[in-house]
This record gives structure tokens, C-alpha cells and sequence, in this order.
């Protein structure tokens, strides 16, 4: 594929976007609904469109998987590596050891519905096990959360970039959906970036050599790793927060949506503003770090309502409810199992917290 | 005036491929010595810039503190997947790995067969010490029948847990790889109790070079050092010798597996 | 080199870096000709060092190298031959 126009799956389209930002290896093992990922890599790599990419292994299990990313990115290439929950579960490990290392590499997961086995429907069920150091031991990595299939294509690129920069492990969270949602997008240009490899693994040379290790035996030097790995995050959040709003200039309520349900949230905005209520949405592009200056200058601005629409059982609410200190009510519209809230009943969930749908409630409080 | 010095040839001296830091292992130990088998190998090779070892969890997690080459630190049995993963970018770089027998042939047993069965072109040392020594002393898939560990204080019951694993025998099932070696490491007894030979040394380095020649050659080389644990097997250094030759050199045979080059016949 | 300046010097050479040794026995055990032996004297780590010396038990050292390739601590740090 090399048109810079095209009509594809999300799934697809991250791993085209992916290689138009010079992946240099992929290992995976595959999964629903995530498996058009390795599918369209492994055709990619067999035709040799991708000079750069060098590597596509279909591994025997994530674990593998993961630490074949590992060993890449410690030569300071580009690998990648995308699942779906049950595989992003045995990815911990080596996040969080990738994550000690200081190793920049991109772990997709695209979210179906669990616990367990649970089915292939779309959830964003994996947001805790994403944002908050889902493996062992105390990290943080960068989560970002495309909504669209131009999305898809283009955050890899962005994902390096963040991952390189920051020498640490991206993770891109996307959901069944979005992986199985075609649509039509234009590839951008990705200009070939050049990242500071200097701590790679290529060979001693001399005396200087590169050691990569999670291993701080002495307690002081393990407490100033982690320091490090801290201060490094509180700098990723001031310098790294994304998001996209709509409509929240003048909201009475703003809702918090991101992935799928942000697509569902702007068509509810849109009908809302037809009949002149006054929603806005604000849309986590970097669910870590999360949004909190933007969320935070929509409250301070006066938003007292906020409706968090996820597909799980309650997860981003808490990042919501952690920044509004309960300065704003927080209520949140939630759908698992696979199943999504139609954009009506997103719709009715944001009109009940405005002012006239408190209104309404009360009169019907009233006539009961 | 010529001093006492310049009168001598050296034969054998320090190796730049050692950084000359002293080591955490236990008196008498194998991964010691193979630690010097390595570098030893690698200075034949010319490899240092060249090379990184991948070091595993178990008693050789510390190996790069010793070896002066690149290197990671793998999880706790991943070692051949991180190698793989190295390797498959950079094919002009020399990677091997060190690992114990719990590493390698219980939590990391499917990345070792794996990399074995696509014949990744690296190259892994196994140091068989029939037990977890650097978690002091529990059962390792490799412990013989009725040992004392840790948590078989009565004696390892093969009905229990099954038999000893061979990981040699195991790698060498598959068509993958080209090298497969086990090489008894140890000093062994000879008839005269005071002395003891250093064959598994010798053979040993010759099988540390090979493996890194059949590397080279673009297949996979594995090599099993049957080694001992003197600390956890609770015995003195030389009754752990004593002891590794009387039961596991019998359990775990010294041998080439495989040998698709040709690298032993030159 | 004139002849005059070696007679009556070892053959050979090992040098043994004291404060390197665990005291395992090893080169001990291994040396054909018993140059090696444990002192009385213990190093900074609390070992017995080996010490070396040309005329062993068994003859005198050959630079056979057999004590350099078992030592695990790399205590043995170089065997030499004198030059002929
Ligand atoms: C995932 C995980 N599980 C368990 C451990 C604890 N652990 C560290 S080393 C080891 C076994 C070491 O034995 P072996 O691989 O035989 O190496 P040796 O020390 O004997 O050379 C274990 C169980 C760990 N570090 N990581
Ligand atoms: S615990 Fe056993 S394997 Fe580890 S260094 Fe000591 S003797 Fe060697
Ligand atoms: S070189 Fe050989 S003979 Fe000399 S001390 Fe060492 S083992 Fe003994
Ligand atoms: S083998 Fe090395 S550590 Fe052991 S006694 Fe001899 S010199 Fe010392
Ligand atoms: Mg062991």
C-alpha cells in the first residue's frame, strides 16, 4: 500500500501508519480483535515495501513477544508489538521492566471486553491496567487513545516520537471498535525523525559501553532510580497533555469521553447544540497523562457538570472525580460486555445534568 | 638493566574483556569460571565491540558487571527472546546469553525452545547447578532424584514431580538448531583422591568458542555446563566436585547433540 | 640475551592476586605438580590465598596453564614462561 489515500480498518491503518514511520520489527502473537495488525505487517514485510522493516516475528506467546520488543528497542530501533487484554495482561512484565530499562517501544492494545476471556466486543476495560503502571514495581508510561482510523494511522509516529523522547514505553489504547471501524483517511507525511540512540545496546566501543539493566542492588540507587522515573513522568505531565475539545467555551456540562465513546459523545453534542444546550465535550487524546490542566481550566471556568461516558465499570471516573476534587458533580454513563450506548441515550445522560434537566426531574419528582 | 619481567612470556594474563571487578559468586563455583571461558573466547574472536550479553535472573543476573561488553538484563527467563529480538536488527552484533537451569529450562523454558526451533542465530550458556542458587537452594527442574532442597527437605520424589528435565536433549529434539553441547565443568575426581582434572575447563572453552563460531556462521549454539552449587547443595567445594561427578554426570551426560557445521571436526 | 642472566631462574611463572582468591582449592587440586598450595595467612576478604611456588611437590611448574583456566575468581591472574 502506498497511496497516500485509502479506505481501511483501524487496525490496518495503525500498522501501515506504523510502518510510514519506520518500524523496524514487530513481534506478536495474535488475538481478536486485534490480529489485522500482524496480518497486514506480515504481508508488508513478505512483499519488501518497507525497507526499514526488518523484523516480523509471530511469536509463541506475548511474553515472547514482548521481550523480543525489548531486545529491539534496546538497539534503539523501532518495534511494536500490539494485542488485545488477555495479551496485554502477560505484556506487564516486560512493560515494566522495559519501563525500568528506559526503553522507548509501542505496545498496542486494542481493549475487548473482560475479565477473563470475556468476549470480543469493545471495552476500555484496560484503562487502569494502561494508565496507572499496570506490571509490577512503581512507573507510569505515556497511554495515548485515538477515536478515529486517521488516528489510528497517525499515532504510531507520534507514539515513537513520545517514546523516544522520553525513552520509555508508549502505549496506544484503542478498542474493538476502532480496530474493526473502516474509514477513509490520507496518510500524512511523517517526516523521518532522527532520535538520540546513544544508550543503546551496538557494541562497546572502548571503554564507554551500555549496560541496560533493572537491576539497582544498593537500596539508595534503587530509590534514585525510581525517583528518576518519577521526575521524569511529572515532566511528561507538564509537557505532554492532549486533548481536543468541542463546544466548551459556554458548556453547562461537558462531557469526558474518549475512544469510541468520544465519537458517540460528539454526535450528542451536536444534537444538544441544535436544540441550543449548552454540552461540550472534552476528549483525552493522552489518557497518561491525563488532561488535568484543560479539565481543570473548564472547572475553574465555571463547568460544575461533568459526564464521564467509558466502556467499563467505572475506571477514567476516578481520574475525572481526582482532578474536580469536588468542585463539579461527576456522573458517568458506563456500558460493558461489548455493548455501547447509542449517542441518544449519551445525549439524555448530558441534557439530565443541565440546569433544565434538572428542572425536568424535579417536575417529575413532583408528579409522581 | 633487564628486570625479572621482560625475561618471562606471558602465556596466559589479564583479560581486557574482564572488567577486574571481583565477583559475588561463591568459592569454587562454575559461573566463575565460565565467566572467564567467555571472555577468554571472546578476545580469540576479536568480538568485544561487537558483542552484548543478555544476563538472566539466577546467579548470573551480575554478569555484565564482570564481562566488559554490552549488555541486558533480561526477566527472569526471557534471555532468548530478548536475544532474538536483538539479533533480528542487528545481525552483526554477537549475543549470547548466560543462564541457570531454572532460567533457562523451567520459566524460560518455551522462549529457549522457541528460539531453538526458528534457529535464531545466538548463543546461549547454560549453567546446570541442578538447583536455584540464587534463591538459595530450591528445586530446579534439573535437581536428581532424592536431593535436599529447600522445598524438598525429604528428598526430591520423582512421583511427585516428575523426572529430571534434560534441556541438552530437549534442544537438541528440534531441527533448529546447529550446535547443542553438554560439557561437565567441574574439576573431577581422579583415582588419586588428591587430585582432581581440569578436562571440563578446557573442553569447556573449546565449546564457549564454538559456539560463538557457529553464532557467526548464522545458527544457534547452545552449550550446558553441568556445574555445581556447593553452597546450597550444603558440601564442602570438593564434595560438590565429587558429588556432580558421581550423580550428575551420569543424569546428564557430557556430549555433542549437534553439530551442523562441522565446527568440532576442524 | 646473554645465557648468564637466566641460569638459575624458574622456568616459569604464576602469578597469583591474593586478594582475588577464595581459598576454593581448585588450582590446588588441579595442579599436576603441586606448585600451589593454601596459606596460613587470610586475605582482606577472610580467605586462606593460594600461594605459588616453582618447585612443587611433584616437580617443578610447567606453565601448563591448568590452574588459570579453573580458578572461578580470575585469581590467577597470568602464567608465564621464561624466554628461551
Ligand atoms: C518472574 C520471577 N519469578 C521468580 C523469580 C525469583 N528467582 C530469581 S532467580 C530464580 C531461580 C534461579 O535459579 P537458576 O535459574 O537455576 O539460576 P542459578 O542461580 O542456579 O544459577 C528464581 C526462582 C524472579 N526473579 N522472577
Ligand atoms: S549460590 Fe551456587 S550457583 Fe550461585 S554463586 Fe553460589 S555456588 Fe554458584
Ligand atoms: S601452570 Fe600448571 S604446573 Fe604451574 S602452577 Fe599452574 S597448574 Fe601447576
Ligand atoms: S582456584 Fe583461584 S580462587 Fe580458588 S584457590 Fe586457586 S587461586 Fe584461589
Ligand atoms: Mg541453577
Amino acid at each position: 500500500m502506498n497511496a497516500d489515500r485509502d479506505f481501511l480498518k483501524g487496525n490496518e491503518a495503525l500498522a501501515y501508519g506504523a510502518l510510514r514511520t519506520g518500524l523496524n520489527a514487530y513481534y506478536g502473537y495474535p488475538i481478536t480483535p486485534s490480529s489485522e495488525i500482524p496480518e497486514t505487517l506480515a504481508a508488508e514485510f513478505g512483499r519488501g515495501t518497507y525497507p526499514e522493516f526488518r523484523a516480523f516475528v509471530q511469536a509463541a506467546s506475548e511474553l515472547e513477544a514482548i521481550n523480543m520488543t525489548i531486545g529491539t528497542a534496546a538497539t534503539g530501533a523501532k518495534a511494536m508489538t500490539a494485542t488485545s487484554g488477555p495479551g496485554f495482561s502477560l505484556k506487564q512484565e516486560g512493560i515494566s521492566y522495559a519501563a525500568a530499562m528506559e526503553l522507548p517501544l509501542l505496545i498496542v492494545d486494542v481493549n475487548r471486553s473482560g475479565p477473563g476471556l470475556g468476549n470480543l466486543g469493545p471495552e476500555q476495560s484496560d484503562y487502569f491496567q494502561a494508565t496507572k503502571g499496570g506490571g509490577h514495581g512503581g512507573y507510569r508510561n505515556i497511554v495515548l487513545a485515538p477515536d478515529s482510523v486517521p488516528e489510528m494511522a497517525l499515532f504510531p509516529s507520534l507514539g515513537f516520537e513520545l517514546a523516544f523522547r522520553y525513552r520509555m514505553p508508549v502505549i496506544l489504547l484503542a478498542d474493538a471498535f476502532l480496530g474493526q471501524l473502516k474509514e477513509d483517511l490520507t496518510f500524512p507525511e511523517v517526516p523521518a525523525r532522527e532520535f538520540d540512540t546513544s544508550w543503546a545496546v551496538t557494541g562497546a566501543r572502548g571503554d564507554h559501553r551500555h549496560v541496560l539493566s533493572s537491576l539497582h542492588l544498593e537500596l539508595p540507587d534503587q530509590s534514585r532510580h525510581v525517583e528518576h522515573l518519577r521526575s521524569k513522568y511529572e515532566e511528561i505531565v507538564g509537557a505532554e497533555q492532549r486533548s481536543e475539545e468541542i463546544a466548551t467555551a459556554d458548556a453547562e456540562v461537558v462531557i469526558v469521553a474518549y475512544g469510541i465513546c468520544a465519537r458517540l459523545a460528539r454526535a450528542a453534542v451536536r444534537s444538544l447544540r441544535d436544540r441550543s444546550v449548552r454540552v461540550g465535550l472534552l476528549r483525552p487524546i493522552t489518557l497518561a497523562p491525563f488532561p488535568q490542566d484543560r479539565l481543570n481550566a473548564l472547572i475553574d471556568g465555571g463547568v460544575r457538570n461533568l459526564l464521564v461516558v467509558e466502556l467499563n465499570s467505572g475506571q477514567m471516573v476516578e481520574d475525572v472525580r481526582l482532578v474536580a476534587e469536588g468542585r463539579a458533580r461527576v456522573e458517568s454513563l458506563e456500558r460493558v460486555g461489548g455493548l455501547l450506548p447509542s449517542s441518544g441515550e449519551v445525549e439524555a445522560a448530558a441534557e439530565d445534568l443541565t440546569s433544565s434537566g434538572d428542572l425536568r426531574s424535579a417536575l417529575e419528582a413532583m408528579v409522581q | 638493566m633487564i628486570g625479572a619481567q621482560e625475561l618471562y612470556e606471558t602465556k596466559l594474563g589479564p583479560l581486557p574483556t574482564l572488567t577486574g571487578k571481583p565477583t559475588h559468586y561463591c568459592a569454587g563455583c562454575e559461573h566463575g569460571t565460565l565467566t572467564r571461558l567467555i571472555a577468554s573466547a571472546l578476545e580469540d574472536l576479536g568480538a568485544r565491540e561487537r558483542t552484548v550479553l543478555v544476563s538472566s535472573v539466577g546467579c548470573s543476573v551480575l554478569a555484565h558487571e564482570y564481562l566488559n561488553v554490552d549488555a541486558v538484563q533480561a526477566p527472569h527467563g526471557r534471555a532468548p527472546a530478548v536475544m532474538a529480538g536483538i539479533k533480528r536488527v542487528r545481525p552483526d552484533l554477537l549475543v549470547f546469553s548466560i543462564q541457570g537451569d531454572g532460567d533457562a529450562a523451567s520459566i524460560g523454558l518455551l522462549e529457549l525452545l522457541y528460539a531453538a526451533n526458528r534457529g535464531e542465530p545466538i548463543t546461549i550458556f547454560l549453567v546446570n547447578n541442578a538447583i536455584y542458587g540464587m534463591t538459595g537452594g530450591q528445586m530446579a527442574p534439573t535437581t536428581p532424584e532424592g536431593m535436599v532442597t529447600t522445598t524438598t527437605p525429604f528428598g526430591r520424589d520423582l512421583h511427585q514431580t516428575g523426572p529430571p528435565l534434560d534441556a541438552s536433549k530437549l534442544v537438541a529434539s528440534l531441527e533448529g538448531p546447529a550446535y547443542v553441547k553438554r560439557v561437565f565443568l567441574p574439576v573431577t575426581p581422579t583415582p588419586s583422591p588428591e587430585f582432581f582434572n581440569a578436562r571440563g575447563a578446557l573442553e569447556g572453552a573449546r565449546a564457549v568458542r564454538h559456539a560463538f563460531e557457529v553464532q557467526q556462521k548464522g545458527g544457534f549454539a547452545f552449550v550446558e555446563f553441568v556445574s555445581t552449587c556447593s553452597v546450597n547443595w550444603k558440601l564442602s567445594v570438593l564434595e560438590s566436585k565429587r558429588y556432580a561427578a558421581k550423580v550428575l554426570a551420569p543424569l546428564f551426560p557430557a556430549g555433542l547433540y549437534r553439530d551442523r557445521f562441522g565446527v568440532e571436526a576442524r | 640475551m646473554p645465557e648468564s642472566l637466566v641460569v638459575g631462574l624458574p622456568k616459569s611463572r604464576v602469578v597469583v592476586d591474593a586478594e582475588r582468591c577464595k581459598g576454593c582449592d581448585l588450582c590446588v587440586v588441579v595442579c599436576p605438580q603441586r606448585n600451589l598450595h593454601l596459606s596460613e595467612r587470610f586475605n582482606r576478604m577472610g580467605y586462606h590465598p593460594v600461594e605459588f611456588r616453582y618447585h612443587g611437590g611433584r616437580g617443578d611448574c610447567t606453565a601448563c596453564g591448568l590452574c588459570y583456566w579453573v580458578c572461578p575468581d580470575f585469581a590467577i591472574t597470568e602464567v608465564s614462561r621464561l624466554r628461551p
